[in-house]
């Protein structure tokens, strides 16, 4: 709905009338937002309300008053820094690889000439985004097996490139490669989308002045296009690094024991610490989730800044 | 002269590009990379025998993969847990996200700013895995797949892109329907929501696929198995090689790849058909300015 006029058509400001006429005549909207209010009281702040355990010791049902121990006993934990350092390096890597190749595709996907062979390219590239980890897991999982019947390694076997079956994601120097080979997989299809959007917004005659000026066709895409989504490439950067916390399923489903080092990220380490505890302390993981929340909230907060000074518009 | 004329006159020549064969033979290796795993994975659920090799054609066809699934209690019933979970998230995602975000838009609502900010702060903090959990414990949502649909029940985001939607819409028809004697509801029903079909389809696309690809909540709330969706029983069966079956007619390979088919199946049906409804959800979000 456009916005209300302030003032009728003579030219008299509209008054508004007593607040109390007003929430009357509200009344059904209110009504129509009290499922809302409810749901989202229960499922999203109630347990915000149970970050106070952070403070207490939780075992059992045995709950008592410890201060800031935890958050000690975090800042001295090694296996919390590696989880929170696994964290910033595999988002901002894989943002940054995924964009990057997004972008690529994007603008060559943008010289296709012909439309139909264009919209079924898309129809393809943004298929794996639809499915969920646990498939693309297993997929891949099977495809890279030691087994006899693992495509990877017996075709590299046949063609001599290797003599001995690699178990490609137990390897520490393997993991993180294969892990952001398999998001540009999923992934970077999908994230064409907003910037073959912007490049449908391109005024044409700046392919004709530059057509005039003797432009090649890389050059043009050079000089127009690249800049063109120079923008868009800044903001999706900064909607995502507010995100960088949050990974967690992409990385469950596809780490193990024996590469915790390289792939343990802050919610999986909250994981393993609260259900594979035969008495977990949801004390301890609650502080570990609370400095997550505070330092995932810093960063929405100034990614929102950042967008509102691009673009004149927040994230949030 | 007579020369340059005939030049002039010749019709331009229609040039193959370098530059255009190269492209098309990239483009053709990235949707062969896309589209051959996948390809694999359909062949080898119809292959009775687990290979390596990558084949167009299943050179053992059998269909025992999908039986199986269909016959063991242990693979049906996640399935069926997946298909009523999906269903009634998407309902009740669909339901809060129209109501909050059709009560957003109204203008002269005193409280309309606090709503928003009551909303928007879900998305700047959350308490995390562990409060949440607790509060869904005392909810008794643990070890109970209706999880799924609380969990998934409204997304903010969602909300606000439905709030955007119907913010487009033209006042003059809300104006137009008033005068004719229309009820707020009457609006609501007769004028809101016929018009945002496109938009509700793309957003109940986006809580169906959130719902139904829902691995994590299952993994850290559920440990019953009758209660499990249908990723995580694929989970178990592939990682963990706990193959709920007895019967060994069929070998594991075949299996674990009919799963996966039956995990990815629902969508990609949809997905020819909806592909514009898909990416729509998007572009409400990102582009609107």
């Amino acid at each position: 709905m456009a916005k209300k006029p302030t003032k009728t058509s003579t030219g008299e400001p509209i008054r508004k009338k007593p607040l109390g006429t007003r929430i009357w005549n509200n009344r059904g909207y209110y009504l129509m937002f009290l499922p809302v209010l409810i749901y989202v009281l229960v499922i999203y702040y109630w347990p915000m309300l149970g970050v106070r355990y952070a403070f207490y010791d939780y075992k059992l049902k045995n709950i008592s008053y410890v201060g800031f121990k935890h958050f000690q006993t975090m800042f001295g934990d090694k296996d919390f820094w590696t989880s929170f350092k696994n964290t910033l390096e595999l988002s901002i890597m894989k943002l940054l690889i995924t964009t990057f190749v997004s972008v690529l595709i994007s603008v060559f996907l943008n010289e296709m000439g012909n439309l139909f062979v264009k919209k079924s390219l898309q129809t393809i590239i943004y298929l794996p985004h639809f499915m969920s980890w646990t498939v693309v897991a297993a997929i891949f999982t099977l495809f890279l097996s030691n087994s006899s019947s693992g495509f990877v390694n017996e075709t590299l076997k046949s063609w001599g490139v290797i003599e001995k079956s690699i178990d490609f994601l137990h390897k520490k120097d393997m993991w993180r490669p294969i892990f952001y080979m398999i998001n540009i997989w999923k992934e970077t299809g999908w994230g064409t989308v907003i910037f073959l959007a912007t490049l449908s917004g391109i005024n044409p005659e700046l392919y004709e002045a530059a057509d005039i000026d003797g432009a090649k066709r890389m050059q043009k895409i050079w000089y127009v296009t690249v800049p063109a989504l120079a923008n868009t490439i800044i903001i999706v950067l900064i909607l995502n690094l507010a995100k960088v916390l949050n990974m967690f399923e992409s990385v469950f489903v596809l780490y193990n024991t024996r590469v915790y080092e390289v792939s343990d990220v802050i919610s999986t380490f909250i994981y393993r610490k609260t259900f594979l505890q035969n008495i977990p302390n949801y004390g301890y993981t609650t502080a570990v989730g609370l400095f997550k929340s505070l330092v995932g909230c810093m960063l929405v907060l100034i990614c929102n800044w950042a967008s509102k000074k691009i673009r004149g518009r927040g994230i949030i | 002269m007579a020369a340059e004329a005939k030049v002039a006159y010749r019709k331009p020549k229609k040039h193959i590009h370098v530059f255009d064969v190269v492209n098309y033979i990239v483009f053709v290796i990235v949707a062969l990379i896309v589209l051959l795993p996948l390809w694999k994975v359909l062949v080898d659920s119809f292959n009775a025998v687990g290979v390596y090799q990558f084949r167009f054609w299943p050179n053992q066809p059998t269909l025992a993969g999908y039986l199986t699934i269909l016959t063991t209690q242990k693979l049906y019933r996640p399935f069926l847990n997946s298909v009523i979970t999906t269903i009634l998230g998407t309902l009740l995602g669909l339901v809060m996200s129209t109501l909050g975000g059709y009560v957003l838009c109204q203008e002269d609502m005193p409280g309309r700013n606090a709503m928003s900010y009551f909303l928007l702060f879900t998305m700047i903090f959350s308490g995390g895995m562990i409060p949440e959990y607790l509060v869904m414990r005392q909810l008794g949502l643990v070890d109970n797949m209706w999880i799924l649909v609380v969990k998934h029940g409204m997304n903010v985001y969602n909300l606000v892109l439905m709030r955007n939607f119907f913010e487009g819409i033209p006042a003059s028809l809300f104006e137009a329907a008033k005068i004719d004697g229309c009820s707020p509801m009457g609006i609501f029903f007769r004028i809101v929501l016929p018009l945002s079909k496109a938009a509700l389809a793309s957003i109940g696309l986006m809580y169906a696929v959130t719902v139904w690809n829902d691995y994590s909540t299952v993994q850290i709330y559920i440990t019953n198995r009758d209660q499990v969706n249908f990723q995580y029983i694929l989970r178990v069966m592939v990682m963990d090689g706990d193959t709920p079956t007895t019967a060994y007619k069929v070998s594991q390979n075949t299996l674990y790849y009919a799963a996966i088919v039956c995990a990815i199946l629902p969508f990609m049906i949809l997905y020819p058909f909806l592909q514009q409804y898909f990416v729509t959800g998007v572009n409400i979000g990102a582009v609107k300015e």
